[in-house]
């Protein structure tokens, strides 16, 4: 019994000049629901992509179940099962159809194959649409069927690539239901990829943050606001005007402020609801209209900028694109 | 666990879908033989009721007969004028296609000669006039010379007979070309099209992550291009017999043409799915199989026979497959007999043309990562 469904060693990538990965170890274990989070251009796709077996890394090793990737490709893909960014459910196809062509793809014997399909229809709630087109479908019942077909051939692994980007906040909770339903029951480790912190906070065992081609940071998420050795953090909501304005007035009152579009915020350091007290003084003073202040603990959110000095929503920035560009061209 | 297995897995999908869209894929393989056969019209035929005027200064019973003798063609359409200036006019407007000037002095003993004005703007309706004033000269004077002489008249007569293709028409003779570069099309839309829509889609990300053999990927597309082609193929060649195209080979013929069309198919399959493994983009993959497809298809004479291009050209001609594919074709809905070497080196050179593209695919898809 391997202790590990996941092994990465020293993974890295070049495309030309440019170093995607540089040195990735990660281990992750069975069972674990595991979020890897990076701004754009960090690194994240291309890693899973090696993971995946799509394309081959430049050095170092992984292991899936315990099986080279590299050296057993097919063996290794079996025990994946994978959601992409895009959903690539046919359209033009019945859900039952879609599931029939993944499980063949997967290699279901077919003295099987018709169960497993039952089966992943029960699993996405979609038994009374099995032949109705995956064009007709809503996004929340196109991502189920995804999800039930990348669990149809019984992996040890799901790999999700955003998965409930796009999604309202009721199919999100569907779809973070059915991933712990199978991470419990079948205890299938998970991967996902995320732009929304909250789900990562939510749903994780552990993440890991990746940026500039490096895992920068590893652990629970409660391990990392320690780690991070972040205390409380204050935050005021201003115009934008305002905002260097009620960033002297951080300063005066002993904050470090770090001004964001809309708003400045800080780490509290020691005694943050004196500086908070002393900070609406001020404000109030100098007569700074403001939208809001509050004090609260980090989120990931606030771990995540403090690492990598942006948000992971925020997609601009050359050196981003660059990345992405010799990402397409290179081999 | 086979690459034979995947491929299927993956045709079964792409045949699917095809039920699915039917009536779009039938459509396809409407458009060209409706727009070549109706659109254009016969442009390689002979033009009826070309009009013109006729102006007699003779008005003997001799004008008379000969006039008759020219409204008897179908071709031509007599519109009588009183003077020449006026037959003139109505020819410098268009209005006619030649004018037919018959002299006041008419007789078959001296020499004497119709005047015939033609609009060469027009070359195929002023050749019909042509040939119809000299058709029915020649009868008024070989039908005065026998009944006023009483003897045999001094001609020598040429004796034509159709070895092949007597009952040809214009339509057989385009349809012929025009199923070939349905085929052609069909297959850059069925393989190529399809690869980068898939790859644009995210498809082809995913069945990479399966297990499958990746060139399982390249083969389920180049075969449904060739499935996909040939029934566009079909339809149009329906089409086109419904129109008035003929297969001079008969039932065998239908058969045959299954053969060199789906071949056509799947050479243009294997050649699409190449490019396609390349181009990154759909609008390039759209204009390199333009500029491909449509010069190799003219070459190859689907339109207008290899023997009519300019001569620097017709070495090129040599080295196009679909030159092989259309001659096939035309032998068998024309000349009714495709003669089994011909067969043989159709099939062998459009086969080779296959291999040759299947390696360039493959070449062009070995690193995955290309193709995400």
């Amino acid at each position: 019994m391997v202790e590990y469904a996941i092994e990465i060693d020293n993974l890295v990538k070049k495309f030309g000049d440019f170093t995607a990965v540089n040195g990735v170890t990660l281990h992750i274990k069975k069972g674990e629901i595991f979020g890897l989070l990076g701004p754009n251009g960090a690194g994240k796709s291309t890693t899973i992509n090696m993971l995946l077996g799509l394309i081959p890394p430049t050095s170092g090793n992984i292991l899936v179940d315990g099986i080279d990737m590299q050296k057993n490709p097919d063996k290794a893909k079996q025990e994946i099962g994978v959601v992409t960014q895009e959903t690539v459910v046919e359209p033009e196809l019945t859900a039952e159809e879609n599931l029939m062509i993944f499980g063949r793809l997967h290699h279901i014997p077919a003295s099987e194959l018709q169960k497993d399909i039952d089966f992943a229809l029960e699993l996405s709630d979609l038994t009374d649409f099995r032949n109705k087109y995956a064009g007709t479908f809503s996004g929340g019942m196109k991502r189920r069927l995804e999800t039930a077909k990348a669990l149809m051939h019984a992996p040890q692994l799901l790999l999700l690539d955003e998965p409930t980007t796009g999604l309202d906040i009721q199919n999100r909770t569907q779809i973070w239901n059915l991933l712990r339903q199978i991470n419990k029951r079948d205890n299938v480790t998970i991967l996902l990829t995320t732009q929304y912190l909250e789900e990562a906070d939510q749903l994780c065992n552990r993440i890991g943050i990746i940026d500039h081609g490096k895992l920068v940071a590893l652990g629970t998420p409660a391990e990392l606001r320690q780690k991070i050795g972040m205390s409380a953090v204050v935050e005021v909501a201003a115009a934008k005007d305002y905002l260097d304005k009620i960033a002297s007035a951080f300063k005066k009152v002993g904050l470090d402020p770090q001004v964001l579009t809309n708003k400045v915020i800080a780490s509290g350091g020691n005694a943050p609801v004196d500086k908070v007290d002393k900070l609406i003084k001020a404000l109030t003073l100098n007569k700074i209209p403001i939208h809001g202040i509050s004090m609260h603990e980090p989120t990931i959110d606030d771990i995540f900028l403090k690492l990598t000095g942006s948000s992971t929503r925020d997609q601009t920035g050359a050196d981003n694109s660059k990345a992405a560009a010799l990402m397409r061209r290179g081999r | 666990m086979g690459l034979a297995e995947d491929t299927l897995t993956l045709f079964t999908r792409e045949m699917l879908i095809f039920k699915k869209n039917l009536l779009q894929n039938l459509s396809r393989g409407l458009i060209f033989p409706l727009v070549f056969i109706i659109l254009l019209g016969s442009f390689g035929s002979t033009p009826k009721n070309v009009p013109v005027a006729v102006v007699n200064y003779n008005n003997g019973p001799m004008s008379l007969q000969l006039i008759n003798l020219i409204q008897s063609n179908n071709n031509v359409k007599v519109v009588s004028a009183t003077t020449q200036a006026q037959a003139m006019s109505l020819l410098s407007q268009g209005s006619v296609a030649a004018v037919i000037v018959i002299p006041p002095v008419l007789s078959q003993d001296s020499a004497s000669s119709i005047y015939v004005y033609l609009d060469n703007s027009q070359p195929q309706s002023a050749s019909v006039v042509n040939g119809a004033v000299s058709l029915a000269a020649a009868k008024l004077g070989t039908s005065l010379v026998t009944s006023s002489i009483g003897s045999a008249p001094n001609i020598i007569s040429v004796i034509t007979d159709y070895a092949y293709g007597a009952g040809s028409n214009y339509e057989s003779f385009v349809v012929g070309g025009i199923v070939i570069m349905v085929a052609a099309f069909g297959a850059m839309f069925g393989s190529g099209f399809t690869v980068i829509s898939d790859r644009e889609l995210g498809n082809m990300k995913a069945f990479l992550t399966t297990p499958i053999n990746k060139y399982a990927v390249l083969f389920s597309k180049i075969g449904y291009g060739t499935v996909q082609s040939t029934f566009s193929a079909y339809v149009g060649l329906i089409i086109g017999l419904l129109l008035g195209a003929t297969i001079a080979a008969g039932i065998v013929g239908f058969i045959e043409l299954l053969w060199i069309i789906g071949l056509v198919g799947l050479s243009f399959g294997a050649l699409s799915v190449a490019m396609a493994s390349k181009a990154k983009q759909l609008q390039t993959y759209a204009l390199i199989t333009q500029t491909i497809t449509m010069p190799m298809s003219f070459l190859g004479g689907a339109f207008v026979p290899v023997s009519l291009l300019p001569a620097i050209l017709q070495p090129v001609a040599v080295v196009d497959p679909l030159t092989y594919a259309v001659n096939a074709t035309r032998d068998i809905m024309i000349k009714g007999y495709l003669p089994v070497s011909m067969l043989v080196e159709s099939s062998a050179i459009l086969l080779i043309f296959t291999g040759v593209m299947i390696a360039l695919a493959a070449f062009f898809f070995r690193d995955t990562s290309q193709q995400i």
